[in-house]
């Protein structure tokens, strides 16, 4: 085979591929757009007839989306700056400070990390129900504080610090907190941002705990929003599409606004620093 | 500026025995003292001790006077240049430079002052906005140097700041290392593996081997009234040649190789080996005390030998050989090539011959 056909062969079938996983996205968007009924139509239409911008209207005014928007945003926000803060100091802790109990501490952590979050599932609601923080942000926020995941994630990359340059900010006179801060915080910044689109995809498109903790409908968040919309609305596969466009929009420019980094942050990881 | 006194200085790490044992060493104001030693001698373990950056196990350390052991680095108001420059990556040169004046809170028109002045002094003012991967080896070692300057520490600390550069930039940056210290009249501690650099910068040399300070002497004194056999064989490039032998006295002092393969009559000058008559002793003669030809005015010993490789080095000529199976190395200043294999004299310098007990090492001096 020659190596044009080769090359040929290979961007055909990603084109396939790439086509095959974006339509779904695209014609949720089209739908979206849709008048209601024609989604349902047979032969199904890619293209609306005309677009429409009820749907939206809808969700913004009658079903008071805005209100789910602004929790999931703040749960997402939330977490991902406590959690990026919380798990940075300790990752650079286990990486670079000397304790006591440190290696053991660790290995327990890492053992913690088989437990599937299921199980974990009840008993953390029932401390949180006695705290009497059920239907609050802090139902979310306070278990995500912290990722075994992301303590591995960061120790791992702080590693590859050279002791010498925290040494050196130590004899030019910087506190502990200064030299986490002005110096190995800007040198994680890859593994930061990984970690950060991460934590905010996943707790934004978190559905299980987020239903389970808020019971009252004014704190549900976007997807639990939405598939409680999805019960009462059935048929209206227009208005389903609508609201997933407004989940996926903050994920879609997260990611891309960080890409960039995101990318260098994998590949760190796999060359090592 | 400032003096620093150590006083039985110790590190214990995990293990039992002290990675530095014990270290007693007096740095005077505006001195420039090298500490110098085989890797794992305990070197650094000492700068880093004298930085704070490792606890001290026993012992007093002083800086001008005042008792530091307890206080914490950026209070001892020293700095120190690493090996591995250890600059910030995400900062420009400028802000590097200028770091520890900004935790210190100096006022922001003191910082441009001192750094454009470091940068000065260091040929790096081009260089200040950008970032330290953008520099080579040698111009990210001067932003380290002029990260300490700017700081106008009491005390500068280097560890071995030039064994990640090649040869060449290491002799430039050697010299002008020596050119600051005059320039800023510091005192300054350094550390390095190379005798080389150890001769050229020190005022005072500190030798270490296994954790114990050998001998703290000048340069010169270093080299010439080595205190033991380490130092005679670390000082010095290429190393003094070692012959293990006797001392006899029947009459005439003499020293005896140890297959007797080689008598040497030692005049009135030794007559203070007569107290290792009898011992095993090692003989020791520096690869230049080793001559091709007679002179009149000295007195030699004539070393019949065959040479095993001759390396021209152009001004000199350094010759490979062997007394008994121990290898002898001569630095010769001729022109003339000596063919490989074919039998030679070699002529010892008799006044220039050093003795150490075979057991310690240590020297027998009169």
């Amino acid at each position: 085979m020659s190596e044009r056909l080769k090359k040929i062969l290979v961007i055909l079938t990603a084109t396939i591929i790439a086509f095959m996983s974006l339509m779904p996205f695209v014609w949720m968007v089209f739908a979206s757009f849709m008048k209601s009924g024609e989604a349902n139509v047979y032969p199904p239409k890619l293209i609306p007839d005309e677009f429409v911008l009820t749907h939206y209207i809808t969700l913004f005014t009658r079903l008071n989306l805005t209100g789910y928007l602004i929790n999931s945003l703040v749960i997402s926000v939330g977490v991902t700056f406590i959690s990026l803060i919380i798990n940075s100091m300790s990752g650079y802790a286990f990486a670079k400070m000397a304790f006591r109990g440190k290696k053991h501490i660790f290995n327990s952590l890492l053992s913690a990390m088989v437990i599937p979050g299921q199980v974990t599932m009840l008993p953390v609601f029932l401390m949180l129900k006695n705290m009497g923080l059920i239907n609050t942000y802090w139902a979310i926020l306070i278990p995500g504080m912290a990722s075994i995941f992301g303590i591995f994630l960061i120790k791992q990359y702080a590693l590859s610090i050279p002791d010498s340059l925290i040494e050196a900010a130590r004899m030019d006179g910087g506190t502990e907190i200064q030299i986490y801060w002005k110096v190995i915080l800007p040198l994680c910044k890859p593994i930061l941002v990984t970690l950060g689109i991460f934590t905010f995809m996943g707790t934004w498109n978190d559905f299980l705990w987020p239903l389970i903790v808020m019971t009252d409908s004014s704190m549900y968040t976007l997807p639990v929003a939405l598939a409680n919309l999805m019960g009462e609305h059935t048929q209206d596969t227009e208005l389903m599409m609508a609201g997933s466009v407004i989940t996926i929009i903050p994920v879609i420019v997260v990611f891309l606004a960080l890409q960039k980094y995101y990318i260098k942050g994998i590949m760190l990881g796999s060359v090592k620093g | 500026m400032a003096s620093v006194k150590l006083e039985n200085i110790t590190k214990f790490y995990e293990s039992k025995i002290p990675a530095v044992d014990k270290a007693s060493f007096d740095i005077n104001d505006k001195e420039f003292v090298v500490l110098v030693g085989p890797s794992g001698c305990g070197k650094s373990t000492t700068l880093r001790m004298i930085a704070g950056l490792e606890e001290i196990s026993s012992g007093e350390l002083y800086i001008d006077d005042r008792l530091v052991n307890d206080v914490s680095p950026k209070d001892r108001d020293i700095a120190m240049v690493f090996q591995n420059y250890a600059l910030y990556p995400h900062m420009t040169v400028y802000e590097n430079m200028a770091f520890g004046l900004k935790l210190r809170k100096v006022d922001k028109n003191e910082i441009k002052k001192r750094v454009m002045n470091a940068a000065e002094i260091l040929g790096i003012v081009d260089y200040l906005e950008r970032k330290p991967k953008a520099l080579s080896g040698g111009q990210r070692q001067r932003v380290a140097v002029g990260r300490a300057i700017v700081r106008q520490p009491k005390v500068f600390l280097f560890d071995e700041p030039l064994s990640n550069l090649d040869a060449k930039l290491r002799v430039q940056m050697r010299t002008e290392i020596s050119k600051l210290h005059k320039r800023l009249q510091a005192t300054i501690v350094y550390v390095t593996h190379d005798q080389t650099e150890a001769m050229t910068m020190g005022d005072r040399i500190v030798v270490m081997k296994d954790g114990l300070i050998q001998q703290i002497d000048s340069p010169l004194n270093l080299y010439n009234f080595p205190n033991n056999k380490f130092v005679a064989g670390f000082i010095g490039s290429p190393a003094m040649n070692f012959i293990e032998g006797k001392i006899t006295d029947s009459g005439r002092l003499q020293f005896v190789t140890k297959n007797g393969s080689v008598t040497m009559n030692l005049g009135e000058s030794f007559s203070f080996l007569k107290k290792a008559a009898g011992k095993e002793v090692t003989l020791g003669i520096r690869p230049e005390d080793i001559l091709c030809d007679q002179t009149e005015s000295e007195s030699l010993q004539l070393l019949r030998c065959n040479l095993d490789v001759v390396e021209p080095m152009g001004n000199e000529i350094f010759v490979y050989t062997a007394i008994e199976d121990q290898p002898i190395i001569a630095r010769l200043v001729t022109q003339d090539l000596p063919t490989v294999g074919m039998p030679y004299n070699l002529y010892l310098r008799l006044n220039k011959l050093h003795f150490f007990e075979k057991e310690t090492g240590n020297a027998i001096r009169g």
